[in-house]
């Protein structure tokens, strides 16, 4: 039976937010849109019934009001299963499923579906990396199971679950609106000579409220249709995920026509009454037998997930831990992933990926060489810049051979769909205008998930834009001025997971904006800011996430350095057409000044193949990180007008991208683009860093890049 | 050995010593489907057939859950007569491979994975995103090799 999804008191005064209190404040402005709906609809048809349907049923026949009513009471079911049921809320993720400290985890991490990289982004408010097509609402709070979009007028995320009772709704009440006003012209029709009866003044009020929402009604029917035929959801369409590229998740018109509606009801995640566990698990236990040749195979095996040594550490935690003295030395690259060759790109990616393990039960391993327990406490105590590096390298080995899916926060405070969609808030009274033709509700409600292509509407929703970026640095400023700096400024480059810690923003997908939020590299090291890290890369392949894990091990100390200019992109591109690196190490160490820093750039690193943005997109991505995390620590309540200003304040610091490296290599042709890019106006970046972004961004050769909103990155080989 | 009828009582012999997380496999979408292979933490404490067996009769039943067939369409026909009021005295295909879902595992673990010390946790419970598995450690001493003593540390 459908759940109710929302929480919050029904009316009442609006309370402000309170940082230690978790609840969300009530805002009664969010049931606007679905009274005023519910009020049209029901108020319209009730009129209609009384006042014109009399009439009708005796002239024609009684069909004409039961058709109407059957009708009526689809939209009505349908409005409610819309309106009241769970769209496919994930439970947060408890905290046991946090590998890592988040500083160490990736924002990122990407999964190949169907041979098309797809990124999965970390969501800091849940705390895991969202699925495939999932997306945090930041009206609602939550990570929803293929978000669709917030609707307003039903004041409800619409999601896996209730999508297709969306869909009926819309087709319903577009065939109910039809049906009224045509029968109420009918009725006028027959009644032009008493138009001033009271009956006819009702009917042709009821004809212009059904004739006023058919446009708009029938609009969002029709590009629904389009979107369910083409197996594509709001989110994925407005922000240009597959512009261009390839949808991974389309089997085709019928079978995506039957999915919506002839899939058996998806179950919900909240609210599930939890099996206590009647398994008793007493030793001794079984174990099974190793053969030698199986501890062979292991090693090698665990070359591309971890190495021996990592592996026996964390199977035989309990065990004496003096061989844990010294952190491991790192193995060389090439050794270190034996099996990864430079061109089978989706052999990796299509392995399991290496379950991380969680160390928090570990009970009294306290050695500098495992990982979070020091570095949290470096964090925490801040420690000197050595000792963090030390410190932070060693357990970045450990960890990088884990592999780690890490659980880590992204940037923003809360999260940045939240930003984003509280900068949806606060800017929607400003645009007002729709979006398209099939989009009314999305921009009219304010709250609905905002369209990113249309340049009004971004330029409109600076704020808004801004507050997704901001929402993701503002706290991070934040957090580092609370926080240590000298962690962050310290951190070595977090250990990559096999498959990219990187964040790679496609110019060709200018909506996307949670994603896009990394680190930003034009800040120096001295600011207490969050960098956000720009990449443009066109392609991730498995080969160059290994390179860059491989490097990312070489990383050394100044990594301070690294916190200007990620370039992960232009990593990504320029390796991807280059032979592997030779020296990685020595590139990083030479690269970390580059600071390439929006999302927005391309920067042409073609004469650094990429070592060194990788490791400084590294770097500061685990800044970012270790931003996001003290930030969300700090607190969650970010008011949308702090993220504005903050954002801007950091946004006009971004615009000034050279400054603080002064090192900076010679190929940066695309800086002139950064601050325009970092700015908040991403449409207006996104036209402005479009043409000098497009030669340089087909160096790649042959992947396309196209990112979304939910923290998902296609990456299509062309 | 006295019977534990939950995990609390369950630390006086055996404790939680870690968690693996199964991670879902998108390589064909976003059905639900996990990945077989067997995480190197648990490579010491179960065999990897009995694993894979597992992981992928939980993604057969998935597989079923999510089928679009005839019986889901007249079900979704039946609900949008009643105007979904049945979704209130009946249960839905996928609630009832749920069900399944959970007794298969709840037999495992009893069967398999307890006795490797080891404990599958459904993962709905997770939202569907990993299935979580918990690693126990024998407490106490004995001679099994790969479970000494945690007081063996030396000046840690």
């Amino acid at each position: 039976m459908p759940s109710s999804s929302k929480s919050g008191g029904v009316s009442g005064p609006t309370s402000p937010p309170h940082p230690t209190v978790p609840s969300r404040p009530l805002r009664p402005s969010r049931y606007v849109p679905v009274s005023a709906a519910t009020a049209f609809l029901v108020g319209a048809t009730t009129l209609f019934f009384c006042f014109t349907c009399p009439w009708l049923s005796e002239q024609f026949s009684v069909a004409v009001p039961i058709y109407n009513g059957i009708i009526f009471l689809f939209v009505l079911a349908n409005f409610c299963m819309a309106t009241f049921m769970d769209p496919g809320i994930f439970p947060r993720a408890e905290e046991d499923e946090d590998k890592e400290d988040d500083f160490r985890a990736p924002l990122y991490k990407t999964v190949e579906i169907r041979g098309i990289q797809v990124r999965m982004k970390w969501c800091s408010t849940c705390r895991f990396y969202r699925p495939p097509r999932c997306s945090h609402c930041s009206v609602c709070d939550n990570c929803v199971e293929d978000f669709d979009h917030h609707c307003p007028w039903v004041n409800n995320c619409i999601g896996r679950r209730n999508y297709r009772y969306f869909f009926l709704f819309l087709l319903s009440l577009t065939a109910h609106i039809m049906g009224v006003f045509g029968f109420g012209l009918l009725y006028i029709l027959y009644h032009t000579q008493h138009l001033d009866q009271v009956h006819s003044a009702v009917t042709m009020a009821v004809m212009c409220v059904a004739g006023l929402f058919f446009i708009p009604v029938a609009g969002l029917t029709g590009f629904h249709i389009v979107l369910v035929a083409r197996g594509r959801t709001t989110n994925e369409q407005v922000t240009g995920k597959f512009r261009g590229g390839v949808n991974p998740f389309t089997n085709g018109c019928w079978k995506n026509v039957s999915r919506v509606l002839c899939s058996s009801q998806a179950p919900r995640y909240l609210g599930r009454k939890r099996k206590s566990q009647t398994v008793s698990v007493q030793p001794p236990f079984l174990r099974p037998q190793l053969s030698e040749a199986q501890l062979a195979a292991k090693v090698l095996d665990n070359g591309i997930q971890g190495d021996l040594h990592r592996s026996k550490s964390s199977l035989e935690m309990m065990e004496s831990q003096s061989a844990d003295a010294e952190p491991p030395p790192p193995p060389k690259p090439e050794l270190r992933y034996p099996g990864l060759s430079r061109a089978s790109k989706s052999s990796l990616l299509n392995k399991a990926p290496p379950t991380p393990t969680m160390f928090k039960y570990r009970p009294t391993y306290s050695s500098p060489g495992k990982n979070h327990t020091a570095l949290t406490h470096a964090y925490a105590n801040q420690m000197s810049r050595g000792d963090s590096l030390k410190e932070s390298s060693s357990s970045l080995l450990q960890s990088s051979q884990q592999q780690g899916y890490r659980s880590e926060p992204s940037l923003d405070g809360r999260e940045g769909g939240g930003g984003e969609r509280g900068g949806a808030e606060r800017s929607a009274g400003s645009q007002g205008a729709p979006l398209g033709s099939g989009m009314p509700g999305y921009s009219l409600g304010g709250r609905s998930y905002p369209s990113f292509s249309d340049p009004t509407v971004l330029s409109g929703g600076a704020s808004h834009s801004s507050s997704v970026r901001s929402s993701h640095n503002v706290p991070a400023s934040e957090a580092t001025t609370s926080t240590s700096y000298k962690s962050l400024a310290n951190q070595t480059p977090p250990p990559a997971p096999r498959n990219g810690s990187l964040s790679y923003d496609s110019l060709l997908t200018p909506s996307e904006s949670p994603d896009f939020e990394s680190a930003a590299p034009e800040l120096s090291p001295r600011q207490p800011r969050t960098p956000v890290l720009g990449y443009s890369s066109p392609f991730l392949s498995a080969q160059i996430a290994h390179q860059r894990e491989a490097e990312l091990h070489q990383i050394s100390s100044s990594s301070s350095s690294l916190l200007a200019s990620p370039h992960r992109g232009a990593y990504l591109r320029s390796s991807a057409s280059s032979p592997p690196l030779p020296h990685p190490h020595h590139h990083h160490h030479h690269h970390h000044h580059h600071h390439r820093p929006t999302r927005f750039s391309r920067p042409p690193l073609l004469s650094d193949p990429g070592s060194l943005s990788y490791s400084s997109a590294a770097a500061a991505e685990m800044q970012y990180r270790l931003v996001r995390k003290a930030s969300a620590s700090v607190g969650e309540g970010h008011t949308g007008t702090k993220d504005e200003i903050q954002m801007r304040s950091y946004s006009r610091t971004n615009g000034q991208p050279r400054t603080f490296l002064p090192q900076s290599p010679p190929s940066t042709p695309s800086s002139p683009s950064n601050p325009i890019s970092i700015s908040t106006r991403p449409g207006h970046a996104y036209a402005s860093v479009a043409s000098p972004q497009s030669p340089t961004h087909k160096t790649g050769g042959g992947v396309k890049k196209v990112t979304g909103v939910g923290g998902t990155t296609y990456e299509i080989s062309v | 050995g006295p019977e534990f009828h939950n995990l609390q009582e369950l630390r006086q012999s055996a404790s939680l010593a870690n968690k693996v997380f199964i991670q879902r496999d998108y390589s064909e979408g976003t059905v639900c489907k996990f990945h077989t292979k067997l995480p190197s933490e648990l490579d010491s404490r179960i065999e990897k057939t009995l694993f894979e067996d597992t992981v992928k009769t939980l993604n057969n039943y998935y597989a079923e859950a999510e089928k679009i067939g005839g019986h889901a369409y007249l079900e979704g026909c039946l609900a949008c007569i009643t105007a979904y009021l049945i979704f209130l005295c009946m249960e839905t295909r996928y609630e009832k491979v749920l069900k399944k879902i959970s007794r298969y595992i709840q037999e495992q673990n009893e069967k398999i994975y307890a006795p490797r010390g080891l404990l599958i946790t459904d993962p709905i419970e997770r939202g569907m995103r990993v299935i979580e598995i918990s690693i126990y450690e024998d407490r106490s001493s004995s001679g099994s090799s790969t479970s000494s003593s945690t007081t063996s540390s030396s000046g840690r």
